[in-house]
């Protein structure tokens, strides 16, 4: 298994494709523990929910790992342009259903749905909670705009009334702060 | 897996997590090397976590603070149970936090023209201070400053008289306005 570990992604995915009995098995999970959650954030970035971006790293992956055991990839080294490929036509295709499922709601339930807040498992959300309150009053407002209102730069400055370069500046200083006081017992109350 | 040669500036990586890295060469560029990158997407993956963890301390009423208009609707949409109190300058208001509240959001109105930011002083009994936002961008043009707390946190509180100042900020720093809130203490409704 440490073999795998610190092969290539090239080498890995040979590993899966040669099918050598007591080597596969461990290049498949080490292929999935690589490639699973890099699919994960992409389906979080294009999809914006964690449940199907989730449904699309299991899809992904088994359609990845399918093709190599068929010996459908021919080159292997370029096994991370092959899942991103996947990623962004399972992308298409879900926004597409997405599109519809929202058309029919639209049609069929008028009043608005609710989502149940999701719990964050991997964040001290306490020691998180103390970090943000230590930000600028003008970093917090363009932090929470950036990431709970999902605005973007320029729609953020129209709200506050800044240039969309000034609110990128105050963004990345804000999540640098953020990120060093949730490394440190600095913001822990 | 070797280190990553190249790594994707911070900064990248958060305008590409905001969306504000425009679709085309630059965006195939950081998702290609995202996926052939394991310490690139890795701190991808700690910036998004910061991200869906203040999703969620938002969600559950846990901000304090100037919040904008826009986060304030999207809190409504997401069924929390924000109360609002509305305050003209020299107005005085009773309030108190009932059963079930998430979020206290206390609207400050005045005129706001020519006024890019503003400073929100707060004290309680005896002048003590009790709260204070500096330097904050005046949100839209909408004539309010919006002053959030948690319910959780109130709820806690003993009756009380809070004086609320409003400054603008800048080199002639004006006053804007002055609110007072009469704060009930919830056992006290109820009672």
């Amino acid at each position: 298994m440490q073999v795998m570990v610190d092969a290539s992604d090239g080498d890995v995915a040979r590993a899966v494709a040669a099918r050598a009995p007591g080597v596969a098995e461990a290049a498949e999970s080490e292929l999935y523990r690589r490639f699973a959650p890099r699919v994960r954030l992409y389906g979080l970035r294009h999809l914006g929910d964690e449940e199907e971006a989730r449904d699309l790293s299991q899809q992904v992956m088994l359609l990845a790992i399918e093709k190599l055991r068929a010996g459908a990839i021919r080159d292997a080294d370029q096994i991370a342009s092959f899942v991103l490929g996947v990623s962004r036509t399972m992308t298409k295709d879900l926004k597409r259903l997405d599109w519809r499922r929202e058309k029919l709601r639209e049609t069929f339930l008028r009043a608005p749905m609710v989502e149940a807040p999701a719990e964050d498992a991997t964040l001290d959300l306490d020691h998180l909670e103390a970090c943000l309150a230590r930000l600028a009053d003008r970093e917090r407002m363009v932090v929470l705009l950036t990431f709970y209102a999902e605005k973007t730069g320029s729609e953020v400055g129209k709200e506050l009334r800044l240039t969309e370069g000034n609110v990128r500046v105050i963004r990345h200083r804000a999540i640098e702060r953020l990120r060093t006081c949730m490394t440190s017992r600095e913001g822990s109350r | 897996m070797l280190a990553c040669q190249a790594p994707i500036p911070d900064a990248i990586l958060l305008d590409y997590w905001t969306r504000d890295l425009p679709d085309g060469d630059e965006m195939n560029r950081v998702e290609e090397h995202l996926f052939a990158c394991g310490d690139c997407s890795a701190r991808l993956d700690q910036m998004a976590a910061l991200g869906a963890g203040l999703t969620t301390l938002v969600r559950q009423g846990r901000v304090s603070g100037i919040v904008s208009r826009a986060v304030l609707n999207r809190l409504q949409r997401d069924g929390a149970r924000v109360r609002m109190y509305w305050l003209a300058p020299g107005e005085t208001v009773p309030c108190a936090v009932y059963p079930g509240d998430d979020v206290i959001v206390t609207a400050l109105r005045a005129d706001f023209s020519g006024v890019d930011a503003v400073t929100l002083s707060v004290t309680g009994p005896d002048d003590s201070p009790f709260g204070r936002c500096d330097d904050v961008p005046v949100s839209g043009l909408r004539g309010e400053v919006l002053w959030a707390n948690p319910a959780a946190l109130l709820r806690q509180m003993p009756s009380m008289r809070l004086e609320l100042t409003l400054n603008s900020t800048g080199a002639a720093p004006t006053e804007l306005g002055r609110y007072v809130l009469e704060h009930s203490a919830h056992q006290r409704l109820l009672s």
